[in-house]
């Protein structure tokens, strides 16, 4: 039994605000792909698929995101609370995963986001977030799983 | 699948898929590699299916696919090197990278699967060299947990 502590309900509270709202625009963009809310929420207010390629990469990257990224983080978040090891290791898994996307976007999206949401958006909520929530995930639960 | 707790040697079944499973990753990362240092010629192989010198689509999904080569040099090898380590001796940390590792390589074929547009042979050969394999490593993996120590 792993006891949580202020820093588990930060990062669990933190992975929240980080993760819903792309699981939240994934839902979307699956289910209403071609609508002008799911180009706002996947590639930037009031711009449309560059082609035919960019929306299927875009769409297979919701369904992979909810199948796999999506049951690892509330399984993971359930576990973490109950105080059991597993729980911390699918965090570590999910910020590695975080970490991964992190670099892939930074290098084939910059380009384009960057410029359509801005510095302060795009450091934070459109890409930062997920790199800072897979280290601290990451670090916090390595210091959890060896006390 | 009390098969894959029976032990062959040093290590039970379950751990031995894990790391051919892992052997198998690493021959990704290795033409991960080749791909970055000459993407062209690693298209002539059939290792990647866009070109940077094609039309803008298709030097659209190079540019994806090249983000994710550098990922996987970047991060994803060297945490499989610390699983394949971790995994021979037994610690929870080989045991926590080849999960990470077994993670990305069933996410990537899945990804490549939905995208629809990508050549199918490489869509099979995603699945049977790193998702279907990636997927045993976990089970066999989690079967034999009790086996990795925290030390």
């Amino acid at each position: 039994m792993i006891e949580t502590t202020i820093i588990t309900w930060i990062i669990a509270i933190f992975g929240a605000i980080t993760f819903l709202p792309l699981f939240v625009a994934q839902l979307v963009m699956i289910f209403k792909p071609n609508s002008q809310k799911a180009k706002d929420l996947i590639i930037g207010k009031g711009e449309d698929w560059r082609d035919k390629t960019h929306y299927k990469s875009a769409l297979a990257f919701a369904w992979a995101d909810l199948i796999i990224m999506l049951p690892l983080y509330v399984l993971g978040t359930i576990w973490v609370f109950n105080g059991q090891l597993w729980g911390y290791i699918i965090w570590i898994s999910l910020g590695f995963l975080s970490i991964y996307f992190s670099i892939v976007f930074w290098v084939f999206e910059k380009e384009y986001t960057y410029k359509s949401v801005g510095c302060i958006a795009y450091f934070t909520y459109f890409w930062g977030f997920f790199l800072y929530w897979g280290i601290g995930a990451i670090i916090h639960s390595v210091i959890q799983m060896s006390i | 699948m009390a098969l894959l707790r029976k032990d062959i040697g040093r290590y039970p079944l379950g751990i031995w898929v894990a790391l051919i499973a892992l052997t198998l990753i690493l021959l990704a990362w290795i033409m991960q590699a080749y791909s970055l240092l000459d993407w062209e010629g690693a298209i002539r192989l059939g290792i990647q299916n866009e070109s940077f010198s094609g039309e803008a689509a298709e030097r659209a999904i190079a540019d994806v696919e090249r983000g994710i080569a550098i990922a996987d040099i970047l991060w994803a090898l060297p945490i499989t090197i610390i699983a394949y380590i971790g995994l021979l001796r037994k610690k929870i940390i080989g045991f926590i990278a080849a999960m990470m590792v077994f993670g990305v390589c069933v996410y990537f074929p899945l990804f490549y699967a939905f995208r629809l547009s990508m050549n199918f042979e490489i869509v099979l050969a995603a699945i049977f060299l790193w998702a279907i394999p990636s997927l045993l490593g976990i089970y066999g993996l989690w079967i034999n947990r009790n086996l990795f120590n925290t030390n």
